[in-house]
């Protein structure tokens, strides 16, 4: 029990700091402007191509709500991919580059505390503009009568989505001390796999090519959750990626002890 | 407090320490002294539990450093060669993290953080953003950290590196006021600060310890004040060995370069009486010079010494 409440103190400890430090520094204020001002540009282009849809009509005619606003969470999605190493390139790489590193390593902490801490502290600062973009599914709630639990596990997914790009930008940037590495890494790795299930049906052998399918980001958010359906291999394909993501960074981090 | 057998670390196949034993006892200073490169550094790194050793064992306050590392940790206040500071932090934040993550929280933890930045006259900057100070205010933050848990044994890697005199004189207080209640093991290359600091010194090169002594006998080992060379014009050195070497204070006299040298009795000063004898002797004395030993020699000669047994060693290894 104590090593539990211990943990649980130094973990508060760690995600409080690294949340703090991102808004000392410009880079959550671009990388939240950039995330707000496309997905409320593609909201509202959305909106008007609803509207237009269904004639005059606000909200009626052909196009649902709905789509409105998975249609941008789906574009948002993608767009993750690119602005989330932004925020997660520092997290570990700029400790080794100026030597706190040492200071966390030689501290009473254990290292996966440390990976964990920061993980949270990131998908902290996320979760503040997605917060912020709850306006979107508000102003539908307000002026039409879109469905409710479509737009309840649309946005539970896009959180948890953000979460695991996030763990894998935290992957990245636990394994160089140069910031535009650990970009380059975190982008190239969740774009293969925003698209592994273009290998899978380039491989004829069915077992294999499922294999790839299931993989695949894309397959346990766009084409479910962002559809209304929560299934339970979904949520656990993300927690287990962001599990296994944050597992090897804790790794690559002790790792730094042995090659000192 | 500190117990080390056998310590060695390879880097690869480079060997940077090499079978180090040494102990500090409760409320030691100790003075690792030594070149750059010498194995300072990584001794140290092993022994706050950054890095594991390859070969030997190492012991904090009877927890060894490797098997029960977070309980070493929790026991060491540590103070990295580059201090290690967050920048866009305060000095205040900046502590106060450290203190949160060695464990402590509430009233206590902000009493802790006010005492210590008392103590390292820090109070008055504790808002400051650390980016905004000089290098010897950061080197106190530094120290802050790694008192502000109460650690028994605090490890500080050249602490007084790039420091003004001034700036190491204040750092200087600080560490000997800190150690009067704690073990202290402290690294440096300079002569003077181990003198002054320590009450013990360990002489480090290329992974070993060529020399452990107290700062006296080392220090007159490496200061060699009781040794002299006079130079006198018209007597010959025979002769003039011959005489001073009935002197009070004289050990020894013995003919060397055209002059002589002499050893003075332990703490005690013979150049007066040879000086007078001398000139009392109506010779011409040319030449009076101490024959110091500079850090530069001792380490000359230390290693010296080292590589010769070392070259002996391998030659033994390959007749067999």
């Amino acid at each position: 029990m104590e090593g539990v409440s211990r943990s649980l103190h130094t973990l508060w400890t760690i995600t409080k700091h690294e949340f703090a430090l991102y808004w000392v520094s410009p880079i959550a204020y671009i990388v939240g402007g950039v995330w707000l001002f496309f997905s409320s540009l593609f909201f509202s282009l959305n909106l008007n191509q609803l509207n237009q849809s269904g004639g005059n009509a606000f909200f009626g005619g052909g196009m649902s709500p709905n789509d409105a606003l998975s249609s941008t969470l789906n574009t948002m999605a993608f767009l993750l991919i690119f602005l989330a190493p932004g925020l997660t390139m520092r997290l570990v790489s700029e400790e080794i580059r100026s030597g706190t590193h040492e200071l966390l390593l030689t501290s009473p902490v254990h290292d996966w505390e440390v990976i964990v801490g920061k993980w949270l502290a990131v998908w902290g600062v996320f979760t503040v503009f997605i917060l912020i973009s709850l306006i979107y599914p508000a102003l539908l709630l307000w002026r039409g009568t879109p469905d409710r639990t479509q737009i309840l596990t649309a946005y539970l997914g896009y959180w948890i989505w953000a979460g695991a790009v996030l763990a894998i930008g935290v992957l990245a940037s636990a394994l160089t001390q140069y910031q535009l590495v650990a970009f380059i890494i975190s982008v190239v790795t969740t774009v293969a796999m925003f698209i592994a299930n273009a290998f899978g049906n380039l491989i004829t052998q069915p077992t294999l090519g499922e294999v790839f399918r299931q993989l695949t980001l894309t397959a346990h958010y766009q084409e479910t959750m962002l559809n209304g359906t929560l299934k339970w291999v979904d949520l656990a394909y993300f927690i287990g990626l962001i599990a296994l993501c944050l597992f090897l960074a804790t790794q690559f981090l002790n790792s730094r002890r042995w090659r000192a | 407090m500190i117990q080390v057998e056998g310590l060695t670390k390879y880097y690869g196949n480079y060997r940077a320490i090499d079978s180090l034993s040494f102990h500090a006892d409760a409320g030691e200073i100790v003075g690792f002294l030594g070149p750059n490169g010498a194995g300072k550094t990584t001794t140290m790194r092993i022994l706050t539990g950054y890095m594991p050793p390859s070969e030997g064992k190492a012991t904090i306050a009877g927890f060894d450093v490797l098997e029960e590392s977070l309980e070493v940790r929790r026991h060491i206040g540590y103070l990295p060669e580059t201090v290690p500071l967050y920048k866009e932090m305060s000095v205040w934040q900046y502590v106060d993290y450290m203190a949160a993550l060695h464990g402590m929280t509430g009233r206590e933890r902000g009493d802790r953080v006010e005492e210590v930045l008392d103590k390292v006259g820090m109070t008055e900057r504790a808002a400051s953003m650390i980016d905004s100070l000089s290098k010897g205010m950061r080197q106190r933050v530094g120290l802050a950290q790694a008192l502000v848990h109460r650690p028994k044994v605090l490890i500080l890697d050249e602490p007084t590196i790039g420091l003004d005199p001034r700036q190491v004189r204040e750092v200087r207080e600080l560490i000997r006021e800190v150690g009067k209640e704690r073990t202290v093991l402290l690294s440096t290359h300079i002569l003077s600060e181990v003198s002054q600091l320590c009450s013990r010194i360990l002489v480090i090169n290329q992974g070993h310890i060529v020399a452990e002594d107290d700062p006296e006998t080392l220090g007159s080992r490496l200061q060699g004040q009781q040794r002299f060379y006079v130079r006198v014009g018209n007597a010959d050195p025979e002769v003039v060995a011959q005489t001073i070497r009935g002197l009070a204070n004289v050990v020894e006299a013995y003919p060397a370069e055209r002059g002589v040298e002499v050893t003075s009795a332990k703490e005690k000063d013979a150049r007066p009486i040879v000086s007078q004898t001398i000139v009392g002797q109506g010779w011409d004395l040319l030449e009076l010079k101490p024959l110091g030993m500079s850090m530069e020699d001792i380490f000359m000669e230390l290693t010296t010494e080292d590589y010769i047994a070392e070259m002996e060693g391998e030659m033994e290894e390959e007749e067999e």
